[in-house]
């Protein structure tokens, strides 16, 4: 085991991926509705002043705002006659959840149907995380004024590092640690283990 | 194990945050993601005479498509992720140098193969060119950062066998 299966079960889970992505891009909308709902559960209670609605159509999580645009300056909707909307690709933190099931798929654990369930469900919390980094961002730049002070003046650098850390890590990163944190019992999280323990044990100059 | 996650949290945090400053994006970030794309002409032209890069630009002068290497593109998140678990993997600092060398090499070769195969790909059809940009690519390249990583703990145990146990190397 150890490494040599540590690379054995990466090679698996590359030969898994095309079965994954096509049962993903299958049942996309399907399987984005639950973070959809988060998200749009977290953007009602943070920009309430700012958005009136949001959901999904097809793949794509749609916010309507209060405003509108009318000669160039942001309005209220009202006033404008027209609605400044957003539309944001879920797709874009959705693929996280083909890859992580190809790793846990790819492995030798226990109670995989269990630990897949807590990994879906751990998945759709930081999908809506990653959705919301996105409204925030374009937000940002394209109604900055309603946005800060709807938001609460966020820092730039924050809404930036957290569309950076959400959006472009996480969706790559969180299916490989939730995948590590689920290996935990089995004999390539042992060997994985001690190795580590040998490594911390040994000095080195 | 809380140690290695710990510090790979920290780590990659505070890598992240020095990637986003303005002079680290100025003057590091942008003329490597520049020097990419005139990499990937340098290996495309001895094939494809049309091809011209441009600042972060590779375009064919005969179709007129061209693709732009943008942030998230340059490979630069997933090395910063190998240079994370490598900094929280307990080893001596030349191994750690070695493998985050050999691994920065390793990603970027995945990379401009990427770089490659997209831009092909986008004259070919736009919507495959979207798919494999967005979503298959980047499996790809962490998948490749985890096989890095994989081979670095092989490699870093190697020595150490050899002298615990010399037979139990040889026949494993």
């Amino acid at each position: 085991m150890g490494s040599a299966g540590f690379k054995q079960q990466l090679l698996l889970a590359l030969v898994l991926l095309p079965i994954t992505f096509a049962l993903w891009y299958a049942s996309a909308q399907l399987l984005v509705a639950p973070a959809s709902l988060v998200s749009d559960w977290i953007l009602r209670f943070w920009l309430s002043d700012l958005v009136t609605s949001s959901g999904l159509s097809g793949t794509t999580f749609v916010v309507e705002t209060s405003l509108g645009s009318m000669n160039g300056a942001i309005v209220p909707a009202k006033t404008a006659g027209n609605v400044i909307t957003f539309e944001i690709d879920t797709n874009l933190v959705s693929y996280s959840l083909p890859f992580y099931t190809a790793l846990l798929w790819a492995s030798r654990v226990d109670r995989q149907l269990d630990k897949f369930l807590f990994g879906l469900v751990t998945i759709w919390c930081l999908m809506a995380i990653g959705v919301t980094a996105m409204i925030a961002k374009e937000m940002m730049f394209a109604i900055p004024d309603a946005f800060a002070s709807a938001a609460g003046r966020p820092s730039p650098h924050i809404v930036a590092l957290s569309y950076q850390f959400n959006v472009l890590l996480m969706p790559t990163l969180s299916p490989v640690a939730l995948w590590l944190y689920q290996l935990r019992g089995s004999p390539l999280w042992d060997e994985l283990s001690r190795r580590l323990d040998e490594a911390s044990n040994t000095r080195f100059d | 194990m809380p140690k290695f996650f710990l510090t790979f949290a920290a780590s990659l945090l505070i890598l992240f945050t020095l990637e986003l400053l303005k002079p680290v994006q100025q003057y590091l970030i942008q003329p490597f993601t520049g020097g990419l794309a005139s990499l990937s002409t340098t290996i495309i032209e001895p094939f494809d005479a049309n091809v011209i890069s441009h600042g972060r630009v590779i375009r064919d002068s005969a179709s007129g498509f061209a693709v732009s290497i943008e942030a998230g593109c340059n490979g630069v998140e997933a090395t910063i992720v190998l240079i994370a678990a490598v900094l929280a993997f307990p080893a001596t600092w030349r191994h750690k140098l070695i493998a985050i060398v050999a691994g920065f090499l390793a990603i970027q070769a995945l990379n401009i193969a990427r770089i490659i195969s997209l831009f092909y790909l986008g004259q070919w059809n736009f919507s495959i060119f979207e798919w494999t940009h967005l979503y298959l690519w980047p499996v790809l390249i962490m998948l490749d950062v985890l096989m890095v990583f994989a081979i670095y703990l092989r490699w870093l145990t190697i020595p150490n066998a050899t002298q615990r146990n010399p037979e139990q190397v040889e026949n494993g």
